[in-house]
C-alpha cells in the first residue's frame, strides 16, 4: 500500500469513519512498519485531547445587541460613502474652479503653471497606479470581492 | 424559508429577511472565527464584518451555492487577512524591542477556553502556529466536527485532498507538541 493510501485510513480510524475492511487494512499496514504506530497513537491523543477542549460562552447582551451592532455598522458604512462621494464632489469643484482660475491668470508666472501641471499629472499617474494595482490584486484574490484589504 | 430563498429577499431589498440570517448565523459564525484567530472582541468584531461583506455583496450572491459555504469563505477570509496584521504588527513590534515575536505571540488564547490545563494550553498554543490551511482544517475537522464531504465543499477542494492536507496537518501538530506530549 502507498504511504498517501496509508494516511487516508488512518485519518478515517482517528475520526472513527473507517470501515471494519478499513481498520484491518491499516492494522496490516501498521505490522509491516511501526512508523505508523506511534503515529496513530499521536493522533488518537491529539483528538482526545480536542475533543476535550471547550470554549467559552459570550454574555447574553452580546447576543441581543449582535443584530444592533450589524445594523450600526452598516449605517456608518453608508454614511461613509455618501460623506466620501460629497467631499470628492466638493474637491473635485474646489480643483476645477482653482485650476481654471490659476491658467487663466495672465499675471501667474509660467513656471508656476507648468509645475502645477507636473505635480498634478503626478498625483494622476499615483493614483491610476494605485487603482490598477488594487484591481490586479482582486483578479487574483480567491474570493476576490469578499477579501479585506 | 430556506437560506436561499431569505438570500433572494435580501437581494430584492428585505431587511428582515437579512436580520433572520444574522440571527441563524450570529453564534455559529462567533465560534467559528474565535477558533479562528483565538481572541473573542476579535471574533466577534470579525463575525459582524463578515454579515457586511454579505449584505454588501448580496448581488453578488449565487443561487445554487449554499449560503453557509459562501458565508464561510467569506468569514474565513477576513479571519487570514486578520491573522496575516496581526503577525506583521508583531513582528514589527519585535523589531522595535528586540524581542523574538514568540515572545509577543499573545493572541488571547487560551483566555476563550474553558478550564485551560497545561495538556489543552499546550495543544491551543500548537494550534495557533500551525499554518493557516492548516488550522482551518484541524478546527474544521477536531472543533466543528464536520464530516470530509463537508469540508470538502466549504473549502472546494476534494474528499481526498481534505484527508491529506488533515494528514500533514496533525504531523505538524505533533511535531510542534514534541516528544512529552505524545501521550
Amino acid at each position: 500500500m502507498k504511504d498517501e493510501e496509508i494516511q487516508a485510513l488512518m485519518m478515517k480510524v482517528v475520526d472513527g469513519v473507517a470501515s471494519p475492511e478499513e481498520e484491518g487494512s491499516l492494522a496490516e499496514a501498521i505490522r509491516e512498519d511501526e512508523k505508523w504506530k506511534d503515529e496513530l497513537k499521536a493522533f488518537r491523543h491529539i483528538k482526545e485531547v480536542t475533543d476535550q477542549i471547550r470554549f467559552k460562552e459570550l454574555p447574553d447582551t452580546y447576543w441581543s445587541g449582535y443584530w444592533t451592532g450589524v445594523y450600526r455598522r452598516l449605517e456608518r458604512g453608508l454614511g461613509w460613502l455618501l460623506t466620501s462621494l460629497g467631499v470628492m464632489f466638493l474637491l473635485g469643484f474646489a480643483g476645477y474652479k482653482g485650476l481654471t482660475g490659476l491658467y487663466s491668470d495672465p499675471n501667474l508666472p509660467l513656471v508656476v503653471k507648468i509645475g502645477v501641471s507636473l505635480a498634478g499629472l503626478g498625483i494622476i499617474i499615483m493614483t491610476v497606479s494605485v487603482l490598477r494595482e488594487r484591481l490586479f490584486a482582486r483578479k487574483h484574490e480567491r474570493y476576490e470581492k469578499e477579501v479585506e484589504r | 424559508m430556506d437560506d436561499a430563498q431569505l438570500m433572494v429577499a435580501v437581494q430584492h431589498g428585505d431587511p428582515a429577511a437579512f436580520r433572520i440570517l444574522v440571527e441563524k448565523y450570529k453564534r455559529k459564525a462567533y465560534y467559528l472565527a474565535l477558533k479562528l484567530v483565538g481572541n473573542s472582541d476579535d471574533a466577534y468584531d470579525l463575525s459582524q464584518e463578515a454579515f457586511i461583506r454579505v449584505y454588501n455583496a448580496r448581488r453578488r450572491y449565487d443561487r445554487g451555492r449554499p449560503f453557509y459555504a459562501w458565508f464561510y469563505a467569506i468569514l474565513s477570509n477576513l479571519a487570514k487577512n486578520h491573522l496575516r496584521k496581526r503577525s506583521v504588527r508583531f513582528e514589527y513590534a519585535a523589531q522595535i524591542r528586540g524581542k523574538s515575536d514568540q515572545a509577543l505571540d499573545d493572541s488571547g488564547a487560551p483566555d476563550c477556553i474553558v478550564e485551560a490545563d497545561e495538556v489543552r494550553k499546550a495543544l491551543w498554543a500548537a494550534i495557533e502556529k500551525l499554518s493557516y490551511d492548516h488550522r482551518e482544517i484541524i478546527i474544521l475537522r477536531h472543533f466543528e466536527d464536520m464530516p470530509y464531504e463537508d469540508i470538502a465543499k466549504l473549502l472546494g477542494i476534494p474528499v481526498g485532498s481534505v484527508m491529506s492536507r488533515l494528514y500533514y496537518a496533525r504531523k505538524k501538530l505533533r511535531e510542534l507538541l514534541g516528544e512529552a506530549y505524545e501521550g
